[in-house]
């Protein structure tokens, strides 16, 4: 708790211009935040690029970062992915759907379980839970590794418009789980 | 103003999640950014599907990035000064090399003193962050890493590994997507051979040491800080 209010700070000190601060977010975060840039990537050096134009932007941005709206680790986060998915999208996301490491880690059977040890990841592994095992996968393929509907229907073997509705179908039963 | 975008409701909401979910095209996003900036329900929308899902986040394993990151950022903040900003990636060969003549001398005593016949085919000094000499890595010509502490006169004290940690040493060559593992380092650090090194070494390659829990990397890629570093390149001659 005490964690994510520093960092709160730490981004509003950013705002005012605080090179110190933006030092010390970096600290914080930049091992947490280059694991989810190269989930998406998959390559140390696209990986650095993405995460060096999310910390550009952390710096023009600081000051939209509203706590009452959510953590400041989740904001990061998705300034991150964002810029990780910039990336991804603009090399055609050439991503190799049959790399044997690609999603091991976040479809394996243990993923649901590391979810579980915070609080708000028990909730949504619940959530998870719910979902049939082949939408949950379309659905964490997308989110971890950033993976676009065709190459999550390659990955699972199914047809591009199942995907489709299964990922927002997906969606709508966590919104309902999680509200 | 929603150009292109759905105006029922339900339908916006489930794009939020999409985007958030990273489906969308490029066009789409682009789409969605813009018109975040000018609709507050939709930029509400978007944050909530980020709360929502970002303990998924937690099933990406953390990886340390680049030693050289921090510097590649401050460069480019505002107000950063040219002069003490490296522009590249590859700026912390240049610092490394630019330590000066102690460092050099480091590394030919060291080669000086080996017999002929084990003359290696690539050096470098790994440096800490601050960039003192730390360690001196030599690949021998048969593949082999051998890795020496270097004496407190030359560098920083000895370096000593935190209760309960481990040093772990790594290579990446050129071009590969992630660095490979190659040995957790002894607590009293001396000197080390690896004789076949799961990588072979080669010009140019990245040598790094991690600080890492007890039994090594849980994710097979450095998730501590890295605390010294290294590019390997072919030993002077004799």
């Amino acid at each position: 708790m005490t964690h994510e209010a520093d960092l709160a700070e730490l981004l509003a000190s950013v705002a005012t211009g605080d090179r110190g601060a933006m030092k010390a977010v970096y600290a914080r975060q930049s091992t947490r935040l280059f694991g989810i840039a190269m989930a998406i990537l998959r390559d140390r050096s696209a990986a650095a690029d993405a995460l060096q134009e999310a910390f550009l932007k952390v710096w023009q941005r600081a000051g939209q970062f509203d706590p009452a709206r959510g953590s400041a680790a989740a904001w990061l986060g998705q300034i991150v992915r964002n810029a990780a998915l910039d990336a991804a999208r603009a090399r055609g996301r050439e991503v190799l759907t049959d790399d044997p490491a690609l999603g091991d880690g976040a479809i394996g059977a243990t993923a649901l379980d590391d979810l579980a040890s915070a609080q708000d990841g028990a909730r949504l592994r619940e959530c998870l839970a719910r979902l049939d095992a082949q939408p949950r996968q379309g659905i964490l393929l997308a989110f971890v590794h950033g993976l676009s509907h065709p190459e999550v229907a390659e990955r699972l073997g199914t047809p591009l418009g199942t995907v489709k509705s299964w990922i927002r179908r997906g969606l709508l039963t966590l919104r309902e789980c999680l509200s | 103003m929603s150009g292109g975008l759905p105006r029922d409701p339900e339908a916006r909401d489930l794009l939020a999640g999409e985007y958030v979910l990273g489906t969308l095209d490029a066009r789409q996003a682009a789409a969605v950014e813009s018109a975040m900036a000018t609709d507050p329900i939709l930029a509400e929308a978007v944050a909530t599907w980020v709360r929502r899902l970002a303990p998924l986040t937690r099933l990406a394993p953390p990886e340390a990035p680049p030693p050289d990151l921090w510097d590649r950022i401050a460069a480019r903040l505002p107000g950063a000064s040219p002069a003490a900003l490296p522009p590249t990636r590859l700026s912390w060969l240049w610092r490394g090399w630019a330590i000066g003549a102690s460092l050099a001398a480091v590394v030919f005593a060291a080669i000086a003193f080996l017999p002929r016949a084990e003359q290696p085919a690539y050096v470098t000094v790994l440096v800490s962050d601050r960039a003192a000499p730390a360690w001196i890595a030599q690949a021998d010509r048969e593949g082999g890493i051998i890795l020496a502490a270097v004496r407190p006169a030359f560098g920083e004290p000895q370096p000593i590994t935190p209760e309960g940690r481990v040093m772990q040493l790594w290579a990446l060559r050129p071009g590969d997507p992630g660095p490979t593992s190659l040995a957790l380092l002894p607590r009293t650090p001396g000197r080390i051979r690896i004789p076949a090194p799961a990588l072979r070494p080669v010009n140019n390659m990245l040598i790094e040491i991690s600080l890492e829990p007890e039994g090594g990397s849980p994710t097979g890629r450095p998730t501590g800080p890295i605390l010294f570093y290294g590019r390997l390149i072919e030993a002077p001659p004799n």
